[in-house]
Formats: C-alpha cells, sequence, structure tokens
C-alpha cells in the first residue's frame, strides 16, 4: 500500500499572516489537528501548525492567540514525501522524525496529507486482508 | 431426499456459498468498473455496470431459491438472504448512479473526489467479500468488520466535501442539476449499505455459535 | 383381554403429548419434516420399549399387587386424569398417574406396599434437576467443544442437524424405555400380560399415539419453553433424554416433560437467561401431587363403585 492510497487529498490551510486565533477556530469548526501554514511562493514553502504547537507555544505560555501570527509558530519546511512512498516505510519516516503527519508531494504541489490516524486505518486494513506489516 | 440430506455431502450449501462469494465479486468488479469510468470519463465503461448489474440478478434470483430449497437449516435461511438483498441493493444504487451518470456532462471540478469516493468503495467491496469468506469459514471477523468501518468514515468525510464542492457548480437546466444530485447521493449511499451488509454478516457469525 | 385397552388409551395419549418434547422444536422449526420426525420417534420408541421397558415395570408391582379390573380401572384412572390435566393446560405426567392410581386401588384392597414410594418421589424430584444438571454441563462442555475449532458455516450446519437427529432418536428410545411401563406395567402385575408383551404393546399403543396425533402438540410451540435455536434445542433433547434414561436404570418411571424443563432452565442458566418462570416451577410442585391424588381418587372411586356384583370381572 502506498501513501497516495490513504492520504486525505482535501488540504485545510491558514495564511501565514492570520492570527493563531483565526487557525483555531478553523481547527474547532473542521475538526481537525493540524493546517497547512501557506508562505508566498511555491508549496515547499509551507509550513505546518497543529493544536499542539497552539497550547505549548501560545495557550500554556498565557499569549493572547489573537495578537500572534501563525508564521511566528509554525514548523517550516513541511516534511514532503513522493505520494507513492510504501506506507510502512512513511510509517517509520513519522517515527524517526517524531511528526504527526507527512506530507505527500508531487514535484513542488503538495497533493495531499498522510495523518497518524490514517497510517493507523491503512495498517489496520492491511492486517484485515491478511497482509501483514511486520 | 431425507436420506440424501442425511448422507450427501453438504453440496447444497457448499453451492449456495460459492454463489454468494460469485455475487459478491460481480460487485466488486462493478464497483471497479464504475472507478474507472468516472476517472477517464468512459462512457463504454460506465455502461458495463448495467451488464455486470444484470448478471448479478440472475445469481442473487439463484442463491435465494437454492437457500429456500432446502440448504442451510430454517433459521439460517432468512439472514442469509437478507445479506444477499443487501448487496443486492448495493447494486441497484451502482446502477442507477451509472444512468445518471452517462445522463449528464459530469462537472471536472468533482472527478477525482468522485473517483476517489469510487475506488473507496472498490476496496471496500473487496474487504466484504474477504469477511463473507472469513463467516463461512468460522472464523473471527472483528478485523475485517472494522476495515469496512474505516472505508466508510473515510467515505463519510470525503462525501460532505463533494456536497460542498457540488454547490459551487452553475446548473442552468434542472433536470441537468437534478441527476447530479441523484448521482451524489446513490454515490454516497453505496458505503452505507456495504457497512449494513457487514454487520449482517456479524450477526450471521453470533447466531450460529 | 379387553381390560387393556384402557392402558393402549393411556398409551395412545402419551404417544400424543410427549412427542412433542423429542422433536417438537425439530419440526416447528422446519428442520425435520412432520412425517421423518413421527416414523423416528415410532421406530426408536418401540425399540425402547422393547429392549429396556420391562426395567420400569417391577417398581408398579412392587407398590400393589392388583386384580386384572384392578388394573384395568387404574390405567382408566391415569389415562382420564391426564386427558383432564390437558384439557385444563396443566402438564401432567403419566407416570405420576398411574403411581397414583395404583396407590389408590391399593389402599382400597388392602394391598398397597408404601415402602417404594419414598424412592419413587425422591426420583420425581430429582428428575428436573437432573435434567438441570445434565442440560448445564453439556451445553458447556460441547460449546466449549465447537468453539475451540474453526467450523466452516457447512459443517457446523450439518452438526446441528446430525445432532437434532441423533438427540431426538436418543429421546424416543427413552422415553419408551421409561415410559411403557406406565401404560402396560400395572397388566404384568395382575399376571394379564408378560413384560416382554406388555412392552410390545404398550409400545405400539404409543406409537401410534404419536403417529396418529402429535401434529398439533409438536406445532404448538407455546409450552411454557421459549423456542430455542438448533444448537440448544439438541443439547435440550438430549439431556432430558440422558435423564430419562438414568432413571429408567434406576428403575423408576418418572417424566419426559419435567426433565426436558429442567433441561431448558439449565441451559438457560449458562447465558445466565432465565428461560423459565416461577409459574412453571409451580406447575411442575403442583405436578408431583395433584396429578397423583386425582387419579388415586379416580381410581379408588372406580374400585369402590364399579366393581360390585353388577360389573362382571
Amino acid at each position: 500500500m502506498k501513501v497516495f492510497e490513504f492520504m486525505t487529498t482535501r488540504l485545510e490551510s491558514v495564511d501565514s499572516r492570520k492570527s493563531v486565533y483565526d487557525a483555531v477556530e478553523k481547527m474547532v469548526d473542521r475538526r481537525i489537528r493540524s493546517l497547512l501554514v501557506r508562505f508566498p511562493g511555491d508549496d515547499l514553502q509551507d509550513g505546518v501548525i497543529t493544536a499542539r504547537d497552539i497550547v505549548y507555544k501560545v495557550l500554556a505560555q498565557g499569549k493572547d492567540p489573537q495578537a500572534v501570527q501563525v508564521s511566528e509558530i509554525a514548523s517550516r519546511p513541511i516534511s514532503c514525501v513522493s505520494k507513492d512512498l510504501p506506507l510502512r516505510e512513511a510509517a517509520q519516516l513519522m517515527e524517526e522524525d517524531g511528526v504527526a503527519r507527512l506530507f505527500a508531494c508531487d514535484g513542488n504541489r503538495i497533493v495531499g496529507v498522510l495523518s497518524m490516524m490514517d497510517a493507523m486505518a491503512a495498517m489496520l486494513i492491511l492486517r484485515a486482508r491478511g497482509e501483514h506489516v511486520s | 431426499m431425507f436420506l440424501k440430506k442425511l448422507i450427501g455431502h453438504e453440496d447444497r450449501e457448499k453451492e449456495v456459498i460459492r454463489d454468494m462469494d460469485s455475487h459478491l465479486r460481480l460487485l466488486q468488479d462493478g464497483c471497479k468498473a464504475f472507478h474507472e469510468a468516472i476517472e477517464r470519463n468512459d462512457h463504454a465503461r460506465m455502461r458495463r455496470v448495467k451488464e455486470l448489474e444484470r448478471e448479478a440478478d440472475t445469481i442473487r434470483r439463484d442463491i435465494v431459491s437454492h437457500i429456500y430449497e432446502g440448504a442451510f437449516l430454517p433459521y439460517l435461511r432468512p439472514e442469509l438472504s437478507k445479506f444477499v438483498e443487501l448487496v443486492d441493493q448495493v447494486f441497484d444504487l451502482l446502477e442507477y448512479a451509472s444512468a445518471c451518470y452517462l445522463e449528464i456532462r459530469f462537472p471536472d471540478s468533482l472527478r477525482s473526489e468522485a473517483a476517489r469516493v469510487a475506488f473507496l468503495n472498490q476496496e471496500m467491496c473487496g474487504m466484504l467479500r474477504l469477511t463473507l469468506q472469513a463467516t463461512t469459514a468460522g472464523e473471527d471477523l472483528r478485523e475485517k468488520r472494522l476495515a469496512i468501518r474505516i472505508y466508510e468514515k473515510r467515505i463519510d468525510d470525503l462525501k460532505f466535501g463533494l456536497m460542498h464542492d457540488a454547490k459551487a457548480i452553475p446548473v442552468e437546466d434542472f433536470w441537468e442539476g437534478k441527476t447530479l444530485s441523484d448521482f451524489l447521493s446513490r454515490l454516497s449511499s453505496v458505503s452505507d449499505v456495504i457497512e449494513d451488509a457487514s454487520d449482517h454478516l456479524g450477526i450471521i457469525s453470533s447466531i450460529i455459535k | 383381554m379387553w381390560k387393556i385397552l384402557s392402558g393402549a388409551f393411556l398409551g395412545w395419549s402419551l404417544g400424543a403429548n410427549d412427542s412433542a418434547n423429542i422433536f417438537g422444536t425439530g419440526v416447528a422449526t422446519g428442520t425435520v419434516n412432520y412425517r421423518t420426525a413421527v416414523w423416528l420417534t415410532a421406530a426408536f420408541l418401540m425399540a425402547g420399549a422393547l429392549l429396556e421397558g420391562p426395567k420400569c415395570m417391577e417398581v408398579l408391582n412392587d407398590l400393589s399387587s392388583l386384580l386384572p379390573l384392578h388394573a384395568f380401572f387404574c390405567a382408566l384412572a391415569a389415562a382420564l386424569t391426564m386427558t383432564a390435566m390437558t384439557a385444563l393446560a396443566v402438564p401432567a405426567s403419566s407416570s405420576h398417574a398411574v403411581v397414583g392410581a395404583i396407590v389408590g386401588v391399593g389402599l382400597v384392597s388392602g394391598s398397597a406396599d408404601l415402602s417404594p414410594l419414598i424412592k419413587i418421589v425422591t426420583c420425581w424430584v430429582l428428575t428436573p434437576i437432573c435434567g438441570l444438571v445434565f442440560g448445564y454441563l453439556l451445553l458447556r462442555a460441547l460449546t466449549f467443544l465447537f468453539n475451540r475449532t474453526h467450523m466452516s458455516l457447512t459443517r457446523r450446519n450439518r452438526i446441528y442437524f446430525l445432532g437434532i437427529l441423533i438427540a431426538g432418536c436418543y429421546g424416543a428410545y427413552t422415553l419408551g424405555s421409561n415410559n411403557v411401563a406406565n401404560v402396560t406395567g400395572v397388566y404384568v402385575g395382575s399376571g394379564l400380560l408378560t413384560p416382554r408383551s406388555a412392552s410390545l404393546i404398550g409400545g405400539l399403543a404409543i406409537a401410534l399415539g404419536v403417529l396418529t396425533f402429535s401434529r398439533r402438540v409438536m406445532m404448538t410451540v407455546g409450552r411454557g419453553i421459549a423456542p430455542l435455536d438448533p444448537f440448544t434445542a439438541f443439547v435440550t433433547v438430549l439431556a432430558g433424554a440422558l435423564s430419562l434414561h438414568l432413571f429408567t436404570q434406576v428403575g423408576i418411571p418418572v417424566s419426559s416433560s419435567q426433565a426436558i424443563v429442567g433441561a431448558v432452565v439449565g441451559v438457560g442458566l449458562v447465558g445466565d437467561v432465565r428461560t423459565v418462570s416461577p409459574r412453571i416451577l409451580v406447575k411442575i410442585g403442583l405436578g408431583w401431587i395433584v396429578t397423583p391424588v386425582s387419579a388415586g381418587l379416580l381410581a379408588w372411586l372406580f374400585v369402590v363403585f364399579l366393581s360390585g356384583p353388577w360389573w362382571f370381572s
């Protein structure tokens, strides 16, 4: 199984100049844990902001999310992998880099995101098919 | 007749199971044709769906009549028939959706998402077939049923995206719009019925224990 | 010789009523067809009666020595009590009725020996308990056995089918072996029949009842017992049959229905399900008392009022 089979193709994003509060609103409404942060230039310039970043770097510090720009706390650059990367390798990469999501790229275009949940779901399906990823 | 049942080698039951597997194989082929047709905008491929549905209908009738001619104990018969009916329902949805597709000019902006849903439907069918095989073998169904639920939830997420994108499509003709809407709603329902069928296999598995 | 007619009548009604315990669920659910069920029941019943029927006849003779006419009255009283109880929808056992009738007659004629009664009543009480124990243990054991291996759907289906069949045949056999004594045992004590011929005639009478009149009772699922799935159904019949067979070896005729009810409760206990209401337990208790007492009273009345000089012996 390859990354492209289980990635999410619908990417939610927020502009880098928006406030953290805008990002929070989007995350709550869409019930997601992370957002792609759009920086000027091609997709490979983009970053990612996660709920973790928001809690650790803003809310727990007592800072005002409306006063902090997304670009200040976003992680850049994003980890990009080929959309044809085998799933097992993608999972190993997530573990090595300590990230909870990988962005699938086709050239310098982001085509999808594979989250931890996506990877888990994919592996459960492989198990059910009897093709265990050992 | 009674002696045959006593000494016979479970022939009738085995035939029913073979036919049920063929029925699902046809469904898988139907979903595959459907997916490829959307992806490549191939009308000939889309028409194949209807042919497969007709073949499946014949098999379904055979299965039900063999069941009620005396295969399996009476308490199992309605459950097996119900499963076959659910698979038939999926085929009906697929067939209707294919007819809708052929009637309209399918908007390209929806193509990749729709193809993705169709692809996942195809995968789901494959998993349903594995689940049926496990049920008839007397194996545990837990992992396979979870896999089907995973697929269903993924399709659910995509569904709303599709609906959202569809709203952006300008509709000049009422029937064009309605047919597109019918297509999308059938496409989305396929996974729901496959999930129902998988739940029903869970029921069959527990009543035989 | 006409005196054995009352016994034949008793046997016939026993066959019509009790055979539902054997293939009732099988027929009602369509697993076994009615004709096959009744012929199998009749055949195995005869086998049971012929092979082990005499074992339970001795205790009946120990209760009281009977004149041929009294034997007739006993069987008649038992048969009429059974019919009346059935009409009142109270389950009645032929074993209870016959013993009651014999004691009733014995008390009048003064030849009653009540010492076997202790053993007899103990066995009556033990019957449902035995059914319960066997039902519980069998279900536990078989479930464990079946779930250890992955059995395909077809294999499991076949096993359940064979189980219902085998349990039914065994059930018929044990019914014949245990209850034929109720039907014609009284005639052995009074010298009208040998144990052999009593088994034969009694067995035939019961078989006839099964073949001619059991359909209605078999089709009525409502006997106070919930319809079971094939697996628990065959375990129940098997447990009941085992109990009955056990008491045949002990030599006491007992109630097949009570054995089955016990088995149903035992089977239900495995799943923590209450399959039997307190009402049924009361009916069972009543059966131990009301049936023999009514039959005894009736038999006593027959002897007192109908064996005078104006009624030939």
